[in-house]
């Protein structure tokens, strides 16, 4: 029954599933509403100066890679439409300021931390010296002046948990990893293990 | 009564609807009393509000910012704090299995933690009565725990993970049924509410049931409130209290759209749940001659195992706490007090994905792959005890927030007991996956559910509110929502904080209406 082991199996889902399913009565209107909304491209402004941006930027680039895309999710925008907006998520670690505070010194942070050890900005650097760079933050291996007053390791986790979220809420994002949970017009009637509704997709 | 204005006077504000407000605000307006429910969130319509879709149930998220401090800092917000016309039962999961007896007295049993001043026999009732009203769906018998009366409605059936995880066990020997979850199984009148239709299995319980079939105090207890002449007013978030002379609050300041208004009354019911509810007593400096306002935060141990199997699980499909094993309530031969249950859990595409980033730390190409095969994933956790310690507590900070008022600051440190609990479950839950065929199998820690922060005791030295949840000191604020909890529990908080509150309740006209 288990020769096929699914994670030497890499899924790939048909693209389209979910784009195609939200225009129909799969998926209730308060559902729809809220995928459509999420389809327009962010607004991407308010937190950022020019130089935070594009360190933001290049750090959602290595985060959650998009090299096979050719219309990539704006990532960076969504972050910073969020932090922009002020509504948080409810909670802060006591050691961070607030979150858009933390997030303009963090990026910051790392911009001096790729300097410190490259000489270069952060966007400057090659792909490799990039993950070298947000690798040594996650591990907290960092220079301590740089991140004066911000637990390196804490803000990693915050910035990475931000980007996941806002490129996995993405619908095409979702229908990347074969999720359907959106068509809920109907509900489902088999949940067991192997069901799969007519309208589910298969991977490839 | 002939003070003036005393006409505006109403029996009784509810301050907050979620699991304590709503069962008291129904019983109160039951019998006749002229109440008033102070709700800060809005109020929804089950059928056209709720997308299902996570990013956009964060309207029913508190979003008021909260510091955490501690080893490990509690996660607000979407983990366990809700808001609106419901409270965090607009996003609860409806996982509602009961308290066992001996989950009362720990300290009777293990010589730690603290005991309640009332039990099972006096909670027995109201939990039938609880399951009854809200439409549970659970198996009968039940196998564990007293012997009980049978629920009216048979369990939803079982999604991939709950199936696993009866395959897991069964080769185990460890015993499991399906969960009693506080959604229809077949469909129902509600009074107040109307047809509620049965659980479609979308699974999306954590973003607002938008058919009516999970029972959240929307569709049940605050219906029928209404229908008995309740008032509940959205929007208003309560900031004081008004007293006369001789201690008794004889009304209730609030803030509507940035307008202080006010209530007159002549009892309050504070339900604003375990962290506004003692804020808002340390911020008026009300109730705590006892000292133990915001003492004894407790959340409970909560860690979680995901692997991969080969089946196609689709983990967004079904009922998601489809599945209960009670075996380890109270395991033998263990070095820690208490003990925890075990529970299969579906999981929507951006949970999952925030607990890899966060718990994993992947990401990258590697995250990209990983949540490729995000079908295959299924989970199990538990749901056990944590103990009230000294450094666990909610305290005002000296940050403002945008109402003017100090920011709470929550300490939690998981402490000796609970490590050796999460390390007995996980060694369990390990065992479990494995004999379901888990590959890439990985644990999460978390802590679910605020709890204590303004305890029910005997006395007036050692806890905030007595058995009835009336406060020693003011005589007639009663506290009824998941702060009175001397203990964790080891099940799920929310049928027990109704049950707690109804008996209140009944307590409180007992007493007034002789
Ligand atoms: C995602 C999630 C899943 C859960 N799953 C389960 C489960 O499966 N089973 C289970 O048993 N429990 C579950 N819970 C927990 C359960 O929902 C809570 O324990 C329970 O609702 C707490 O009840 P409460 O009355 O203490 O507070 P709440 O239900 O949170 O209600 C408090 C209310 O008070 C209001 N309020 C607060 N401050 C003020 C103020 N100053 N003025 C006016 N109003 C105010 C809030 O807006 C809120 O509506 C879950 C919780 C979450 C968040
Ligand atoms: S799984 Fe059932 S109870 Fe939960 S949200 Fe869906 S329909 Fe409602």
């Amino acid at each position: 029954m288990r020769q096929r082991d699914p994670l030497k199996r890499d899924q790939h889902y048909p693209p389209g599933t979910v784009r195609a399913a939200v225009d129909t009565d799969l998926v209730t209107p308060a559902t729809a509403r809220a995928l459509r909304a999420r389809l327009l491209p962010p607004a991407g402004q308010g937190v950022f100066d020019a130089a935070g941006r594009t360190v933001l930027v290049a750090a959602c680039d290595r985060l959650l890679p998009q090299a096979d895309r050719s219309a990539p999710i704006d990532l960076a925008g969504i972050v910073e439409d969020r932090l922009a907006s002020g509504v948080g998520d409810g909670w802060r670690h006591d050691v961070l300021p607030c979150d858009a505070v933390a997030m303009q010194r963090g990026v910051a942070a790392i911009d001096a931390t790729a300097h410190a050890r490259h000489g270069l900005g952060f966007a400057q650097l090659d792909m490799l010296s990039r993950d070298a760079v947000l690798a040594a933050v996650q591990r907290g291996d960092v220079e301590a002046q740089a991140w004066a007053g911000l637990d390196p390791r804490r803000f990693f986790e915050e910035l990475l948990a931000a980007v996941t979220e806002a490129y996995y809420a993405h619908p095409i994002a979702q229908e990347e990893i074969g999720y359907l949970g959106m068509a809920d017009a109907k509900g489902w009637t088999e949940v067991g293990l192997g069901a799969r509704a007519p309208h589910e997709p298969e991977p490839l | 009564m002939t003070a003036p204005g005393s006409r505006d006077a109403v029996d009784a504000v509810v301050v907050g609807t979620g699991a304590g407000g709503a069962p008291v605000l129904a019983r109160l307006a039951a019998a006749g009393l002229s109440v008033v429910a102070l709700e800060a969130g809005r109020e929804w319509r089950a059928g056209e509000d709720f997308a299902t879709d996570e990013a956009a149930q964060e309207g029913l998220f508190w979003t008021d910012e909260r510091l955490s401090a501690g080893s490990d800092p509690l996660a607000f917000g979407r983990n366990n704090s809700g808001t609106g016309v419901g409270g965090s039962t607009l996003h609860y999961t409806a996982y509602v299995p009961r308290a066992q007896p001996d989950d009362f007295h720990l300290n009777r049993d293990f010589g730690v933690g603290f005991d309640w001043p009332i039990g099972h026999a006096e909670l027995a009732p109201y939990y039938d009565e609880l399951e009854r009203f809200l439409g549970v769906s659970g198996p009968s018998p039940y196998p564990w725990g007293p012997p009980r009366r049978a629920y009216d409605l048979p369990p939803l059936p079982l999604n991939g993970a709950a199936q696993l995880m009866q395959r897991g066990c069964a080769s185990l020997g460890i015993r499991t049924a399906p969960a009693a979850n506080a959604a229809l199984s077949a469909p129902r009148h509600q009074t107040g509410f109307g047809h509620r239709p049965a659980c479609s299995n979308r699974g999306f319980c954590q973003a607002g049931c938008s058919t009516g079939a999970k029972a959240s105090m929307d569709v049940t207890f605050l219906p029928l409130a209404r229908h008995h002449g309740a008032e509940i007013r959205a929007g208003c978030f309560v900031t004081g209290f008004e007293r006369n002379a001789g201690g008794a609050i004889t009304g209730v300041v609030y803030d509507r759209d940035g307008r202080t208004e006010r209530q007159r009354c002549r009892a309050v019911f504070l339900c604003a749940g375990a962290v506004e509810t003692p804020r808002l007593l340390l911020i008026n400096g009300l109730a705590n001659g006892s000292g133990q306002v915001g003492r004894n935060l407790m959340a409970h141990t909560g860690r979680q195992l995901w692997g991969r199997f080969d089946e196609m699980v689709r983990p967004y499909k079904g009922i998601p706490g489809g599945l209960i094993s009670e075996d380890m309530h109270r395991p033998a031969d263990v070095d820690f007090a208490g003990g925890y249950l075990l529970q299969s859990i579906g999981v929507m595409p951006l949970t999952y994905a925030g607990q890899v980033a966060r718990g994993r730390g992947l990401w990258g190409e590697a995250l990209r792959r990983h949540m490729r095969g995000y079908n295959h994933v299924a989970g199990i956790n538990i749901l056990g005890e944590c103990l009230p310690s000294p450094t666990n507590y909610i305290e005002l900070s000296d940050e403002i927030d945008r109402r003017g008022l100090p920011k709470p600051r929550s300490h939690f440190s998981a402490g000796e007991n609970e490590k050796r609990l999460h390390t007995h479950a996980e060694r369990v839950m390990r065992e479990i996956w494995a004999a379901a065929g888990a590959s890439d199998v990985w644990a999460y820690d978390r802590f679910a559910h605020v709890i204590g922060t303004c305890r029910m005791g005997a006395s007036a030295q050692t806890a905030v509110v007595d058995g009835d949840c009336r406060s020693f000191e003011i005589p007639n604020l009663l506290i009824c929502d998941n702060s009175v909890f001397p203990s964790a529990l080891s099940v799920n908080p929310a049928l027990t904080i109704m049950a707690v509150a109804l008996r209140a309740a009944d307590r409180f006209l007992g007493r007034d209406v002789q």
